[in-house]
């Protein structure tokens, strides 16, 4: 492993290996990145595959609208080539409720004005987008056309092969223990045994594990490690394409078939933050699959394969972390993604690549997430947190 | 081996039908411990939950990459151990007492 190097990546999910993709599309050459776990071990393999524009703040939108723009370049080009992909099949989003249906026409609206088509259904429409889907109860239904879904560790292993060969070091089952700085900046970091790397740019893309990193130098960042849970079904031949949303029920129940067959099914239930990935929610499945049987009675026929737990890194106001930290020069951030690290990893891997190069992102909307937002309180409100 | 048997796949993993041949590639690829290589190949991720390919990749990996077995990261099992119908988590108390969901069966 590399003593010195110019950029250091702390964390080899999807963050960290875009923002070394990134950084090596601009001329950067030494990089090493390092993970605690094995590639993907964090958040990025543990979600559930979902990639969508159609948020509630300004600021998602816009991300999440050039990210997709990415996750279509990037499947057309070298690295769809090696094995990602972008399956655009959207989301549908269902209202059981009037006032519900009212949201998202006004939903929809917002989404239209910043350039998403996301656009208000009826029952046929919903129907044929659906096929297997028992519409009784439903009062309105809305279409994002440009969401979609990809398996993270298909994304992820594409990332490493090109970035590997482009000669960044990627090394696993190595911890950070502490980020060195002098005179307010950072020098290098100390990972586990003690051994000192030499960095004057490091970058903590280390999701769950992030606010150890930056406690190590004093900078506070507000995250909390929620646990949520998500099941798999055995594999079935393709019933519907979309992610589906049941909008209504309380923990917003969502179902979606994965590439192989299986259905990805997910449910917020209530959960202590910071209770480790190991510990088991026996309650979680059947809370998942019952609301979702009310649409697809034919779900009680299948069985349920395995269920498994992931943090949402999740930040006061539900927006991610991005940029320098103001307290050490050299040192940036990009985490906290309250859910949403996966399908923003193409354009965090853009916008970390800039702020470290130029000093600031192309995305004026990115410059409103940064560390010190939370110091002068200027917060971002995001309604609706999916998926 | 013999002729005939080099002709056919050898399968490692029954449920995901991965065969030797993915297994020494994603070796080769860097894949260095079993949890690398369940979520490249998804192997051990079907539903047996590796019981027969993981015994298996063990031993070839060891050999491959001159490691011992206790090197090599053996996934935890997840639960459900073995699949469950929908049919049997519905009659579960955790959604009879919750009673939301609207499932008007229950």
């Amino acid at each position: 492993m590399r003593e010195e190097v110019e950029v250091l990546i702390i964390g080899a999910g999807i963050s960290g290996l875009a923002i070394a993709y990134s950084l090596q599309k601009r001329g950067v050459k030494d990089i090493l990145i390092l993970d605690e776990s094995y590639i993907g071990a964090g958040s990025t393999g543990r979600c559930a595959t979902g990639i969508r524009a159609s948020f509630t703040s300004k600021e998602h939108v816009v991300l999440m609208k050039h990210s997709i723009d990415l996750w279509k370049k990037y499947a057309a080009g070298e690295l769809g080539r090696a094995g990602l992909y972008y399956d655009q099949s959207g989301y549908v989003w269902v209202a059981t409720r009037d006032e519900s249906a009212e949201f998202f026409e006004k939903l929809a609206k917002l989404h239209n004005s910043l350039g998403v088509n996301t656009k208000i259904i009826g029952i046929d429409e919903l129907k044929e987008l659906v096929p297997p889907m028992k519409v009784d109860g439903v009062a309105g239904a809305m279409f994002d056309p440009t969401a979609g879904k990809s398996y993270p560790f298909d994304t992820i292993f594409a990332f490493l092969k090109l970035v590997k060969g482009r000669g960044a070091e990627v090394v696993t089952r190595v911890k950070v223990t502490k980020i060195l700085t002098s005179s307010g900046k950072v020098t290098g970091v100390e990972v586990k045994g003690g051994k000192i790397i030499k960095a004057p740019t490091v970058v903590v893309a280390a999701g769950s594990g992030s606010r150890e990193l930056l406690g190590s130098v004093g900078a506070k960042l507000p995250i909390e490690n929620i646990p949520r849970h998500a099941l798999i079904t055995e594999p079935y031949k393709e019933a519907f394409k979309p992610l589906v949303i049941d909008w209504d029920t309380p923990g917003v129940p969502y179902i979606v078939q994965s590439k192989e067959g299986g259905f990805f099914m997910g449910r917020d239930v209530e959960e202590k933050p910071e209770l480790p990935l190991t510990s088991q929610r026996i309650d979680f499945m059947p809370k998942a699959v019952k609301p979702l049987t009310k649409f697809f009675p034919w779900l009680r026929n299948i069985r349920v394969l395995r269920y498994w737990v992931g943090y949402y890194v999740t930040t006061p106001d539900h927006h991610p972390v991005y940029g320098p930290v103001k307290e050490v020069e050299g040192l940036y951030i990009a985490a906290g993604y309250s859910g949403h690290g996966y399908m923003m990893g193409p354009i965090t891997g853009e916008l970390l690549a800039e702020w470290i190069l130029n000093g600031k992102p192309h995305i004026p909307e990115a410059e409103r997430l940064t560390l010190n937002r939370f110091e002068k309180g200027a917060l971002i409100k995001e309604l609706a947190v999916v998926g | 081996m013999g002729e005939e048997v080099r002709k056919h796949p050898i399968i490692i993993c029954r449920c995901r039908d991965v065969t030797l041949d993915d297994v020494l590639k994603a070796i080769d690829e860097g894949c260095e411990d079993l949890e690398c290589i369940k979520r490249r190949l998804g192997l051990g991720m079907g539903p047996c939950q590796g019981r027969t390919c993981i015994p298996l990749v063990i031993g070839i990996m060891a050999r491959r990459l001159g490691k011992k077995p206790d090197e090599l990261l053996i996934p935890k099992p997840r639960a459900p151990v073995t699949p469950i119908p929908v049919s049997l988590l519905l009659k579960s108390v955790d959604v009879k007492v919750e009673g939301e969901g609207g499932d008007e069966n229950a």
